[in-house]
């Protein structure tokens, strides 16, 4: 991955949020305290003052005696009405003292100093020692103050704050998080969205890429694969032209001699011909006709078996449609003498979703079937039907039935195409056929 | 001379037999082997019978130019292409498709339909007890020499019906093509205009002779 990708990338993205957090949180630790908690410098600290001040007085003196060292515990308690002082001299006794206590001995030993020294030592009362002069000759005086009675270390003001900046802060860390995530899931659920589009063709849509991070390059990844699907589909298409191609310059170049037959048997007939000659030009014409029949069913069969046949269904009011059927076909069932019953009523549902070309095919099929293999019966009727589950079209005729082996073979084709395009249209087809008819139904179950 | 017919062919057992035919029916052939020189003839010509298949530019294109310039020209396909896309881009301009081996009595009548239907002939026509002038519509009686005068819509139906001459026509298509307008299912409009125009055109509006019920289906005016 190249370095600005890396940077744009949702990681790196992800990996500042938590670390600006970290520091974040440090700071506003910091900060808090800062602004929470007011901190003397350490110099200033009272007890240090108090520590120099005193040695510096003790060092001082002029004339360690009683009456300087009275003199200087005075101006202390001026300072420090609370403190204790006093003087204990070389002998070991009580020389002079301020607010003393009771427990203060007239007379000090070397194990009692040590032991005052040792329980005072970093303790409270706060106690300072000192020599005159710094000179233990003149014993030591000793300031002590209960430590409370001192200016403490740190003070806690704006207190207030502190139910404000941390939640607060937390709050914003919270934000910038769920935005973040809210950024990602919102780009997910547009490309969800945009993977669903379906073109006019229905393959999907490539989609517009806005960013170089992950989900960036899931679309571009994504549209690599729209792009391969379309150049799939254009290669599919192409093989599926040049079949259908194949297939109607084959019926062409059949058709094209069937013709030429045609002609010529035709221009034969019209001249003077023995009664054996004239059977023979109407046989040929005959074979015309069937043949051009087989051509076009096996080249429909072959198209619609491939799934190559064009399929455009649409809701098509059938009743209407039938009716324009047996229009066309009227004229060659009169021709042949027929008797035609039509009984074209409403049904439950006239509108059917099927491809009305498919429709017109099945129709024609039947109607061959008809004239072909049921010419004997000299009916054919074209009826509705409507019961409680469905709605059917039914072609019927009094032919010898299906068992019955027609002088013309053949129907298979004709009858396979018609159950191909019936269940690809979504319907169902049933026959009965008996010795007096057959009745073939085209249905549409509700 | 019925009708001044282009061909344009380029198979020529099946030229040649199909020149013959419609030549035998009155009518003047001018045959092509392909369709660059056929810009020529057009203007003389009342209607074009086209292959699809042919040297240099197929039918298809030839017969679109055709249209464009001439659209009040009927252009008949005439093809051994069968496939539905073959048909139905022939007729996005074509007037007619018929494919091959077709019998040269279709052939016959779909161009007098065709004719007919471009008002090309200036046909005397004789249904029964009437004489019809075609091209400007008068209806005689000629077995009492009166002429029938009929309505708009009458005089739309009929007209209608000669141009589908022999066809059996649905209600909903009859409808349709002289109202322009689709059709509703029980409407009984037609069937009162039908009645009107039978009681003007029939001896016996009670057993019509030149307007067929079809039953079940529709009508048809036959010759």
């Amino acid at each position: 991955m190249k370095r600005g990708k890396r940077l744009r990338s949702l990681t790196a993205k992800y990996m500042s949020i938590i670390l600006t957090a970290l520091f974040f949180i440090n700071f506003l630790i910091i900060g808090t305290s800062l602004l929470v908690f007011h901190v003397y410098d350490h110099k200033d600290a009272e007890t240090l003052q108090i520590e120099k001040a005193w040695h510096k007085d003790a060092r001082s003196l002029q004339n360690p005696g009683s009456e300087d060292i009275n003199r200087m515990f005075a101006k202390w308690q001026n300072r420090y009405p609370q403190a204790r002082l006093f003087w204990v001299d070389n002998k070991g006794r009580l020389a002079a003292g301020r607010n003393l206590a009771a427990d203060i001995p007239k007379h000090w030993n070397a194990a009692y100093t040590a032991n005052f020294i040792k329980a005072r030592y970093d303790n409270d009362p706060f106690t300072v020692i000192a020599f005159p002069q710094n000179d233990a000759s003149y014993g030591f005086i000793v300031f002590e103050i209960e430590r409370k009675l001192l200016q403490p270390a740190f003070t806690e003001v704006n207190t207030d704050f502190m139910y404000f900046i941390v939640p607060a802060g937390i709050v914003l860390f919270v934000t910038v998080s769920y935005l973040f995530f809210l950024g990602i899931r919102k780009r997910l659920l547009y490309l969800q969205h945009a993977m669903e589009i379906r073109d006019v063709d229905g393959l999907p849509v490539p989609i517009t890429v806005r960013k170089q991070d992950e989900i960036g390059q899931l679309e571009m990844a994504f549209n690599q694969m729209v792009e391969e699907l379309r150049e799939s589909r254009k290669r599919e298409e192409a093989e599926e032209q040049l079949r259908k191609e194949l297939i109607a310059n084959l019926s062409h170049d059949l058709r094209t001699p069937l013709t030429k037959i045609r002609a010529h048997a035709y221009t034969l007939g019209k001249e003077a011909l023995t009664p054996a000659a004239r059977q023979a030009v109407d046989s040929i014409e005959q074979s015309v006709s069937k043949m051009d029949r087989l051509i076009e069913n096996l080249m429909a069969y072959t198209l619609l078996n491939a799934k190559k046949l064009k399929y455009e269904p649409a809701l098509t009011d059938v009743v209407r449609l039938a009716r324009s059927f047996i229009a066309a076909w009227y004229p060659v069932f009169e021709k042949e003498g027929f008797f035609i019953d039509v009984q074209l009523e409403d049904l439950a549902q006239r509108h059917w979703n099927v491809d009305p070309l498919w429709m017109e095919r099945i129709f024609d099929n039947l109607f061959q079937n008809v004239i072909r293999h049921a010419k004997d019966g000299k009916y054919i009727g074209l009826k509705t039907e409507k019961t409680d589950s469905y709605d059917a079209l039914a072609v019927l005729d009094r032919g010898k039935g299906f068992q019955h082996k027609s002088s013309e073979k053949g129907a298979g084709v004709g009858l396979a195409i018609v159950d191909l395009m019936v269940k690809k249209m979504g319907l169902d087809w049933k026959i009965e056929s008996s010795e007096t008819g057959t009745i073939i139904k085209i249905i549409h179950y509700r | 001379m019925l009708a001044r017919i282009l061909y344009i062919e380029d198979e020529q057992e099946i030229g040649r037999w199909v020149t013959m035919n419609l030549t035998e029916l009155g009518h003047h052939v001018i045959w092509l082997r392909s369709g660059e020189e056929a810009e020529g003839h057009l203007a003389h010509c009342d209607l074009v019978i086209l292959d699809v298949m042919l040297p240099g530019l197929d039918g298809f294109s030839i017969g679109k130019r055709i249209k464009k310039e001439q659209p009040d020209l009927p252009i008949l396909m005439l093809s051994a292409r069968t496939a539905i896309e073959d048909k139905v881009e022939g007729l996005s301009f074509a007037d007619d498709y018929l494919t091959k081996p077709f019998h040269p009595d279709e052939l016959a009548a779909r161009v007098e339909v065709l004719l007919r239907r471009f008002n090309k002939n200036d046909e005397i026509l004789k249904l029964k007890h009437l004489t019809i002038h075609t091209k400007d519509m008068r209806i005689i009686n000629h077995e009492t020499g009166e002429e029938i005068l009929l309505t708009g819509k009458q005089y739309q139906i009929f007209q209608y019906f000669l141009r589908h001459l022999n066809q059996i026509l649905t209600k909903e298509q009859l409808y349709e093509g002289v109202w322009g307008e689709p059709y509703m299912e029980g409407d009984k409009t037609l069937m009162v205009h039908i009645r009107y125009l039978r009681e003007k055109l029939e001896k016996d509006p009670k057993n019509p002779e030149i307007i067929e019920t079809i039953r079940g289906i529709g009508y048809r005016v036959r010759k």
